[in-house]
């Protein structure tokens, strides 16, 4: 596995209010247990959600999705809490697991509100996973965030064997 | 590499499981008898963590959860 030698910048993947980490309401998300990152409780609109970083698309499930750097750095979103519960519905893809992205393509489509409605958090946790929390910066300021705006960096490497390989 | 035989044997045998179901990084299961579940043993699978709640028993073992599910499903069969 190769180190990474460069600063990561990971973008906002949806539009809304900036959360930190500890806040998610899942153990798993709240204590970091695949890594660092931050959270983005989405605005109550039908929205793209896009690939925080540049890679290739190395899991993609209709709730969440994972891209993994050149270096090997795998980034998690996650679209709202116990959403693998919904078994993909309300949830469009836009774009198929394999596929190279740039930072900021469209991955999926999705609407936070019909998922609110249904009785499960919104809010979406984006991991730098396997990644050491002091390597990873949260960049935005607190409040309100757009899709594609720089969220986080992260300077070092993915713990091995967590991420998919590149 | 996660060693999905040991994650059988880490939720306390076949016959101890009920269901199993990937997320994104983790396997939901649903286990018969909680106490036979061993954390020791999920750690050395490969396991990250592992979260309890009653019956239902998360192991949360990284984006290859999919593919985990799937041999575990192969064993269970």
């Amino acid at each position: 596995m190769s180190l990474a030698p460069t600063s990561l910048e990971v973008l906002a993947p949806v539009t809304g209010r900036l959360i930190p980490m500890a806040e998610v309401p899942d153990p798993v998300f709240a204590g970091s247990l695949v890594g660092p990152g931050a959270a983005v409780d989405p605005s109550r609109t039908r929205q793209r959600v896009i690939a925080p970083i540049g890679g290739r698309i190395a899991k993609l499930h209709p709730h969440a999705f994972v891209v993994v750097s050149p270096h090997g750095r795998g980034v998690l979103v996650h679209l709202g809490i116990d959403t693998v519960q919904l078994k993909g519905v309300g949830f469009r893809l836009v774009a198929a697991e394999g596929d190279e992205v740039e930072a900021g393509a469209p991955i999926v489509e999705w609407d936070p509100t019909a998922v609110e409605s249904g009785g499960r958090s919104p809010i979406c946790p984006v991991v730098a996973l396997g990644a050491t929390a002091d390597d990873v910066r949260v960049v935005a300021d607190g409040g309100e965030i757009a899709a594609g705006e720089a969220l986080l960096t992260w300077s070092g490497p993915s713990r091995p064997g967590i991420a998919p390989t590149p | 590499m996660i060693d999905a035989k040991a994650i059988v044997a880490g939720l306390g045998g076949a016959e101890n499981i009920i269901e199993i179901e990937p997320c994104a990084t983790r396997l939901r299961t649903e286990v018969r008898d909680s106490s036979k579940v061993n954390e020791a043993v999920l750690r050395r699978a490969g396991a990250i963590a592992v979260v309890h709640a009653g019956a239902a028993v998360q192991v949360i073992v990284g984006p290859e959860a999919d593919t985990v599910a799937s041999d575990i499903e192969e064993l269970l069969e």
